[in-house]
């Protein structure tokens, strides 16, 4: 058993040590831990951890096969993402005990705090004492015991999972209910609390899910897509896709779900030109070798930065809302193209892994496929908040679509209509974030960036909360980005366009004297390299590009992400459409795509006349409307609204 | 998008060092708010006179203080000490008339001076920085009494100024004071129905809604354990809020409870903070027997007369 004495070393020097000692397979015992956060965060290894005293914040959190004994209590989120292993708490529990647990045990001898395992997948979370309210909120599998009281809400829009209760069911929550107990649960539960030498002699009541929110009502009826031109046609009034619209809404009962992003006419890239003339843009046929254009991202605190041969990047994009194929051709795309690509929600696979050179993983609030190991092997951590077609809304995705292996990986029930949580259970304010943050790095020994993914929303209080909780970068996307199914009303109504959110970011961190020191990367509709120049003379550091990539790998924008019948085998979980698609040959069409992006880039760049597009400034660019004037400041000069066009022609 | 932490002794005549204490609590959380650190200090050596902390800046020439000064005798108060202080100016006077009214003129006294706090045992002392640079800049780690309330702040909406930190002062009300962690989400409308009632506010921060809304209550004679019960109900959005009077602390926490809260008592204290690991630092190396206020809870502690 080896020491190791808070009072003398930091948290980060003991998880370290705690690393160490976990090879070798010696034990350890924490004395003097005084509360303090991430104790024994990120261990992979098979290790008994003995604290004396009580934890902070996310005590065993992220770690798999280690057993913690903790002497008193502990506070928010103990045993986060846990896989396989234990945790004894002696004391009590702050809220979200047990939170996204994929297989952990967690016992905890006094009372814990409110949504007790929220979102967890499997695993058994038990409670000698009273559970506050919500525990089981979102479950998605495993087991809750509690030998007190329930707490308010038990339950509360659980998925799946079980929850036994000894003392009182003080209230049910939203689509759970109380059912038989049978004896072999009976038997399960006691042989679980006699491992952990637990003497109960009371009766159990069970509660499992109702049924009755997993999947929608009605389906929408399939009808023949409104090509997106006339989707996004001109006049609002009664046209056939608002007739269209109003016609199903009168079958199903409820908002309309689809694919892409906010569609009806919208100030854009295009209402932004070239202040010089650069009619001669695309002239020189070598111009790619004459421009520095590698641009690195997210090394400002000293983690190893993504490495871009361009100021480009793959969106994020999951595994889920696209086929397995889709993702490795895209991998295999970043790879060719010496560019980052990004898991969106939903898991790594180990196809994108090995495709992919650089790969960022996205944590979402469900946590669905989150994991200590594929985080190890991520070159990057992201923690999406929200996205430019649904600023506030969780991701969706129909029963179509989740399959078993698609469930698997997520740790989800099989084919319920997927709606994903739209917050995290740990992140309700800047403040916890911070910690959060912290969590990631300590699990990943301050390696990668950590980095954060906002929609369009409130981006001026938004970015100041990202610059002041330290992230490495911001992903900010706007309202023109796409989904794979979100509502329809919400897509066209609720965001921000993308020159508005980028003007608004950089105005918020000059009001905190923060110009240029925090890297944002644009997203939301980003078509070409002259939209890339664009947000970069803007003021993005980069730009990243999703539909654009999905279309050169052949998707004819029919909007029907979210149906699961993908024509082209990109939306689909469905074998037989994904046969459609070969990775090898589309990933060579998204390559071919990247690089003319990249020659693009390099065109105009030169003829702006720098020679590094990190060069390009707000003094490069004109807007063309008043609102585009309105919303970037830039000078407006209609006089020049033909020149965007020719400028198009030429490098297109 | 902060950190709270709150200290009180509970025997008579504890003189505790409740600022070296309160430093040691807000060192531990300020990962919650790095943009400025608050304390609302009770002392008991100026009983029956009335202490005002002034913002007037780093400036050298006088003329705010000197407007100060000016407003004391025109509302008949008589200074009795007076000190310039980081960027504060703190003076103690002799006042009998309504407080409520002088404490408007006082704030009106100067356009370069804006009243942080008065009371005839509060001082308020905040600004930019961590608990170790105002303690720095202000001494406090001196400063002895029998309970005290501080605060950590991350600015989102406002900005980082040493008017908007905490503590909240109740405007226009003696020795009420406010730490909060958290957002009132009917600002407004509170705010608009106290307004119509003749109450002035000096900044939009929520937090300054809720010290004036208690303050209201207990001058009409409501007890604070009645007026924070109140509360819960009147106030909407998600909050942990602290609050001292010169004989009490309370606190209250809404129903929602996103905002953490814990708490350690013995016979001789109770300590509450957003998290333990300010509990612990008090009572280094111990497993301590701490409590999590329930959501929707409230409650009072008073020292000892």
């Amino acid at each position: 058993m080896v020491k190791i004495d808070l009072a003398k070393v930091s948290v980060r020097e003991a998880n370290e040590k705690l690393r160490e000692l976990g090879e070798k397979g010696e034990s350890a015992e924490i004395i003097n831990p005084d509360a303090r956060h991430h104790l024994g965060v990120g261990l992979t290894a098979p290790i008994n951890v003995k604290i004396k005293g009580s934890a902070g914040y996310f005590c065993a959190g992220l770690t798999d096969q280690a057993h913690f004994d903790v002497e008193a209590n502990v506070g928010w989120g103990v045993g986060d993402n846990m896989y396989t292993g234990s945790v004894v708490v002696r004391g009590n529990a702050g809220a979200i005990p047990g939170v996204a647990i994929r297989g952990a045990e967690i016992v905890i001898h006094g009372n814990m705090g409110s949504r007790a395992g929220q979102v967890m997948k499997e695993g058994t979370l038990c409670c000698l004492g009273n559970a506050n309210f919500m525990a089981g909120y979102m479950m998605y599998g495993g087991r809750i015991i509690i030998l007190g009281d329930s707490g308010e809400r038990l339950g509360e829009d659980m998925s799946a999972g079980e929850i036994y209760v000894a003392g009182d069911l003080i209230s049910m929550g939203s689509d759970a209910k109380q059912v038989d107990l049978e004896q072999s649960d009976d038997e399960s539960v006691r042989e679980f609390l006699d491992r952990y030498k637990i003497p109960f002699k009371g009766n159990l009541k069970k509660v499992m899910n109702a049924g009755t929110k997993l999947r929608y009502a009605k389906s929408e009826e399939q009808v023949r897509s409104i090509p997106f031109f006339t989707f996004s046609g001109t006049s609002d009034y009664w046209n056939s896709k608002i007739q269209e619209d109003i016609h199903i809404k009168s079958q199903i009962g409820r908002y309309r779900v689809r694919g892409y992003g906010g569609a009806r006419p919208l100030p854009h890239f295009n209402d932004i030109s070239f202040r010089k003339d650069i009619t001669h843009a695309g002239n020189d046929p070598d111009v790619v070798s004459k421009v520095e254009m590698t641009t690195e991202v997210g090394g400002k605190y000293g983690a190893n930065p993504l490495k871009l041969s361009m100021p480009v990047m793959i969106a994020p994009m999951s595994y889920g809302a696209l086929s397995r194929s889709t993702k490795q051709a895209i991998a295999m795309a970043s790879a060719m193209s010496n560019i980052a690509e990004n898991t969106g929600e939903g898991g790594m696979s180990d196809a994108q892994r090995d495709a992919a050179d650089q790969l960022i993983f996205q944590m979402l609030g469900g946590r669905l496929g989150w994991n200590i190991h594929d985080m190890q092997r991520a070159d990057g951590l992201e923690i999406y908040i929200s996205q430019g077609a649904k600023p506030g809304f969780g991701g969706q995705l129909m029963a179509k679509k989740v399959t078993k292996e698609l469930a698997t990986i997520r740790g989800i029930p099989e084919g319920i209509d997927l709606r994903s949580p739209s917050r995290h259970p740990d992140i309700l304010g800047a403040d916890d974030l911070v910690i959060k943050v912290e969590e990631l790095r300590e699990a990943t020994g301050y390696r990668v960036p950590v980095s954060v993914k906002l929609g369009a929303g409130r981006v001026r209080d938004d970015i100041k909360i990202a610059y002041k909780d330290g992230f490495d970068f911001v992903e900010l996307d706007g309202m023109q980005g796409s989904t794979g199914a979100g509502g329809a009303e919400v897509a066209e109504y609720v965001g921000i366009p993308t020159i508005a959110a980028i003007s608004e970011a950089l105005e918020a961190l000059e009001e905190i004297d923060a110009s240029g020191k925090l890297e944002i990367i644009l997203m939301g509709g980003m078509r070409d390299g002259i939209d890339v120049v664009k947000s970069l003379a803007l003021g993005a550091h980069a730009a990243a590009v999703g539909t654009s990539v999905l279309i050169a790998g052949g998707c004819i924008a029919c909007m029907q992400c979210h149906v699961g019948q993908c024509v082209t085998g990109i939306a689909t979980q469905d074998p037989e459409h994904e046969k459609r698609y070969k990775p090898e040959v589309e990933a060579k069409n998204i390559h071919r795509y990247l690089e003319g992006v990249r020659w693009q880039i390099a065109s105009l760049t030169h003829a702006l006349g720098h020679k590094s597009v990190h060069d390009l400034s707000r003094d490069d660019l004109v807007a063309l409307t008043p609102e585009a004037a309105e919303m970037t400041k830039l000078p407006y000069a209609p006089e020049f609204r033909d020149r965007d066009a020719t400028v198009r022609a030429k490098v297109s | 998008m902060c950190g709270i932490a709150g200290i009180m002794y509970k025997h008579k005549g504890a003189g505790k060092e409740t600022g070296e204490t309160l430093i040691n609590m807000l060192d531990c959380i300020q990962h919650r708010g790095p943009d400025s650190t608050g304390f609302a200090l009770y002392g008991d050596q100026h009983y029956g006179k009335l202490k005002l902390r002034f913002y007037v800046g780093y400036e050298q020439d006088n003329s705010a203080i000197d407007q100060i000064k000016q407003a004391f005798e025109k509302h008949g108060a008589s200074l009795v000490e007076e000190e310039h202080i980081g960027e504060n100016y703190r003076a103690v006077v002799n006042f009998t008339g309504d407080l409520q009214k002088f404490a408007y003129a006082m704030e009106n006294s100067s356009p370069k001076a804006t009243v942080v706090s008065i009371g005839e045992s509060l001082d308020i002392i905040k600004d930019v920085g961590g608990a170790h640079d105002v303690d720095g800049r202000y001494d406090v780690a001196n400063f002895t009494g029998t309970h005290a309330i501080g605060h950590v702040r991350l600015a989102t909406e406002s900005d980082v100024k040493p008017e908007a930190a905490h503590p909240f002062w109740a405007t226009g009300f003696s020795d009420v004071a406010i730490v909060h962690n958290g957002q009132i989400t009917n600002y407004w409308k509170m705010r608009r129905r106290l307004e119509r009632r003749g109450f002035e506010f000096r900044t939009s921060n929520d937090s300054e809604l809720v010290a004036v809304y208690l303050a209201e209550k207990m001058a009409k004679g409501e007890p604070l354990k009645e007026a924070l019960k109140n509360a819960i109900d009147d106030l909407d959005g998600t909050f942990s809020f602290l609050v001292s009077t010169k004989d009490e602390i309370g606190y209250a926490k809404d129903h929602l409870a996103a905002k953490p809260m814990i708490m350690f008592e013995n016979d001789d204290l109770i300590a509450i903070a957003s998290e333990e690991v300010s509990l612990n630092r008090l009572f280094p190396g111990e497993a301590l027997d701490t409590h999590e206020p329930p959501p929707g809870s409230y409650a009072t502690w008073s020292k000892s007369t």
